[in-house]
Parts: structure tokens; C-alpha cells; sequence
């Protein structure tokens, strides 16, 4: 199988009239260990905020190239070291002021999708043959901008971990902040990650990052203020073109 | 037109503002319904022409007085409400009033968890008449129901204050009581100061920005 990623995070409109920076922040990156994407949003009320989502992918990426490389470790090492690795990363800050969401889905050879995920936002999946599924950062009891996160999380069972063995099956993660999940309807999500893939999968990487940052910076909610990052990753057979 | 608008709300995130309102008997002395319209009305008028927001401003209204509790106004965008005055009579049932708004709260089609931390506004001139205890209890120790920023307003002497603290739940919050009109028109005043305060802040589940100290000073 052969594995794409793609995202985009613009800064909303409340910060651009704040003359606040984007909050959000987005990695995609492939190794040994695979490919992942990584979506962090900086809670707006803490003034370190994207210092935070920024370690926040960095230190998933940290993590994820540890955590990959010993057999068998299980799910709660990894995600423990995110929090250590995001901690050392933010100091001499503190955790309180940087607190950020993690959200982060990995394609490990030879056919298993990891997606984890802590406090808001969105995780989606579809694996061939089935629809997609949110499957993380549902927002439960909470309301809007109410959020598990690091820095303010309750420890590493706060995390939801979930694991899919996709074998040969194509898969396709969808990660997404508050400022697209919160305004995303839920019995449309496997119709946005289908046109998610086929809109912007095909296109060279300058083009597919300038259409879809237009995207979802005309976000077509009214009154919409948040960040908006989004981040792709599918797998599909080599033998076939770089569309899904 | 883009595509992305089949996948995505097209309404704006929802602060939702419900009013529990005494419609007893004893309302109906001395023009405290009058004045407890009056003032409901404003504050709609208010939300309604609120255009500087960063979310939608809902609200509902139920009251407790002849016949039990009962949905005055739907939940629904200030905008879209039509007024329509309350009257005063019967006893104060207000654990009837506790369990609808409850019931409202943590129904997930009325209130969607994308809407902003809703606000609750208890306004009462007497004792319940009722057993409200357990239906507070049950209020405050829901998920979603026990979030709500609460506003208490105790109207004359007669005014349970025990009860309304209970309702706000917080030792340091303050119940706040009038005992002319002017002092209902300035609580509102505040409720709607905070709300719209709160729907253009950055993070619209902060909690009232107005001091309630301050409320003298404000110019009514």
C-alpha cells in the first residue's frame, strides 16, 4: 500500500481581527514508523496557546518515532510520551499557559491505522468497503470550547486510543480542530471525507494546500470566528494512480 | 458555490438563554408581572437586534405558576421570537419548572452540543409550592444542566432567598433582589449586558464579564 497526506490551517476570522495568530497547528510527516498527521488547536484563552499547538505536533512526531520502533508497545506508551515529550518541549513555559488538543492518526506498515485523541476536534475514518466514521473528539456532555487538552487534561486517561487492523483494505483518516468539526453535520461526514479525496487528492501539493486553504477560509458557517486546520491521510495500492 | 457548504451548519453556533419565570398569583400584586414583561421584552429586543456576535443568541422561556410548568416560548433565535406577555396566577411549582428545563438542557436536538455554555435565569417572588429539591438536585448534578451560568432574581420580601442560593449553587454568587421596579429592569439589564458580552467575546463560554457589584453604577 502506498500512503498520502495532505492538510491546511488558516487562521480564523476573530484572529485576524484580533491581530492574534493562527492557533491551530498541523504536521504531516513519513518514516520508518509510517505516516502521520497531527492536529493541535491552542485553547484561546491561554497565552501561550500556539507555542503549544505547535510542540503539541512536534512532540507527537517525537513520539510516534519512539514509541514505533519497540515491538509491541502498548497504546498507553505512546500516548504518555506524547505528554512528556510535549512537556520538555513547551518548558521553561508552563503547561497551563500552552494548554493545546492532540489529535493524531498513523498508518504503520503493513496495514494498521492508529488514530488518538485528546479533547475536541475530529477524527474520521473510512476503511474501503464501509462508510466514514467519526470515530474520536466527539464533544459529548461538554459545549462549544469546551475541551480536554494538554496542559489541561486529567491525566493519560483522558485519551482515546483506537486501533484498526486494515490489512490490504485502503483506509483514510480525517483530523480536524473545533473551528471544522463544530460546524460539520455529523450524517455528512462520509460525504466530506469522500469529497475531501476526490476533490483535492488529485492535485499537485502547491495547488491542493492553496484550494483547500480558500476552502476553509470561506467557511460557509455564519458567524464563524475559530482556526480551521484540517489534515488528511489515506492509504491506497501502489499499482493504481495517486487518487483514491 | 463551493461544496462544502452540503457538509456544514448554516446557523450560527447557539448561546442559549432560558428564563424560568414565577407566574404565581402573588405575581400578579403591585404590577410585578408588568414589570417582569416589560423587562423580558427589552432584553429580547435586545438580543434580537444583536448583530456583533459571535454566536446565535436562543431563547426560552418557561414558566411556573396555574396549571404547572409549562414552555412559554420555545427555544429559538431571539431574532425569530414573538412576544407574547406572561400572566400571573395559581401556586409556584417550581420543581415542575426544575425538571422541563432540565429535560430542555440536556436534550441534544434543542440544545446541540456546538451551542456555547447556556445561561439560566431563575426569577421567583415566593416559596415554592412544590417539592423542588430533588428536582434541583437532580439539575445540578446533570452533565449538561449543571453547566449552565445561573442568574437568580428573588422579586419582594416574600422571596425564597434559601431556595434561590441553592439554585445558583455557589457561596459566593450573589442572589439579587429587588424590590421596585427599577431594580427587576436593572437585572435584566445585567443578564443581557452579560450575555451579549459573552456572544462577542473570544470565548463565549466565559462567564459574565459585568460586575454585579457594579450595577448601581450602571446608567438605566
Amino acid at each position: 500500500m502506498h500512503t498520502h497526506y495532505f492538510g491546511a490551517s488558516v487562521k480564523g476570522p476573530f484572529h485576524h481581527a484580533e491581530r492574534r495568530p493562527n492557533e491551530d497547528a498541523w504536521l504531516g510527516v513519513r518514516g520508518d514508523f509510517g505516516t502521520l498527521v497531527v492536529v493541535s488547536d491552542g485553547l484561546g484563552s491561554r497565552p501561550q496557546a500556539r507555542r503549544g499547538s505547535r510542540m503539541a505536533c512536534l512532540a507527537v512526531r517525537d513520539a510516534v518515532r519512539h514509541w514505533a520502533a519497540a515491538e509491541n508497545a502498548p497504546m498507553g506508551h505512546l500516548v504518555r510520551l506524547v505528554e512528556l515529550l510535549w512537556r520538555l518541549r513547551i518548558t521553561p513555559a508552563s503547561p497551563e499557559d500552552c494548554a493545546a488538543t492532540c489529535l493524531f492518526a498513523l498508518v504503520r506498515p503493513p496495514g494498521q491505522l492508529v488514530v488518538a485523541g485528546l479533547g475536541d476536534g475530529m477524527v474520521a475514518v473510512r476503511v474501503e468497503g464501509e462508510p466514514a466514521r467519526w470515530v474520536l473528539g466527539r464533544r459529548g456532555d461538554a459545549f462549544s470550547n469546551e475541551t480536554a487538552a494538554l496542559g489541561a487534561a486529567r491525566g493519560p486517561g483522558a485519551w482515546s486510543v483506537q486501533s484498526f487492523d486494515t490489512r490490504e483494505r485502503p483506509v483514510a483518516a480525517v483530523l480536524a480542530t473545533d473551528g471544522i468539526s463544530d460546524d460539520l453535520l455529523e450524517n455528512r461526514v462520509d460525504g466530506f471525507v469522500s469529497w475531501l479525496l476526490e476533490t483535492f487528492a488529485p492535485l499537485e501539493p502547491g495547488a491542493r494546500w492553496r484550494e483547500l486553504s480558500r476552502e476553509l477560509r470561506d467557511w460557509p458557517t455564519p458567524q464563524h470566528l475559530d482556526d480551521k486546520t484540517l489534515a488528511v491521510v489515506w492509504s491506497q495500492p501502489r499499482d493504481e494512480r495517486d487518487t483514491p | 458555490m463551493s461544496k462544502l457548504k452540503e457538509f456544514t451548519a448554516s446557523t450560527a453556533r447557539p448561546l442559549p438563554v432560558i428564563l424560568m419565570a414565577d407566574v404565581s398569583g402573588s405575581m400578579s400584586t403591585n404590577g410585578k408581572i408588568d414589570t417582569l414583561n416589560a423587562a423580558v421584552k427589552d432584553m429580547l429586543e435586545t438580543f434580537a437586534r444583536e448583530d456583533d456576535s459571535r454566536a446565535e443568541i436562543h431563547v426560552g422561556i418557561v414558566t411556573f405558576g396555574q396549571g404547572g410548568a409549562r414552555v412559554h416560548q420555545p427555544l429559538q433565535p431571539a431574532a425569530r421570537t414573538q412576544w407574547q406577555p406572561m400572566t400571573a396566577s395559581g401556586g409556584t411549582p417550581l420543581g415542575g419548572a426544575l425538571q422541563v428545563v432540565t429535560g430542555l438542557l440536556e436534550d441534544r436536538q434543542q440544545v446541540p452540543s456546538r451551542a456555547y455554555r447556556p445561561a439560566l435565569v431563575l426569577v421567583s417572588d415566593g416559596q415554592p409550592t412544590d417539592a423542588w429539591e430533588e428536582p434541583l438536585k437532580h439539575l445540578l448534578g446533570s452533565e449538561r444542566a449543571s453547566k449552565a451560568t445561573r442568574f437568580a432574581l428573588g422579586i419582594g420580601e416574600d422571596a425564597d432567598k434559601g431556595m434561590l442560593q441553592s439554585f445558583l449553587a455557589q457561596a459566593d454568587a450573589r442572589v439579587f433582589e429587588a424590590h421596585e421596579a427599577r431594580q427587576v429592569r436593572q437585572f435584566f439589564r445585567w443578564v443581557t449586558m452579560s450575555v451579549t458580552a459573552r456572544s462577542r467575546s473570544s470565548n463565549p463560554n466565559s462567564v459574565a464579564v459585568v460586575e454585579p457589584t457594579a450595577l448601581d453604577e450602571l446608567d438605566f
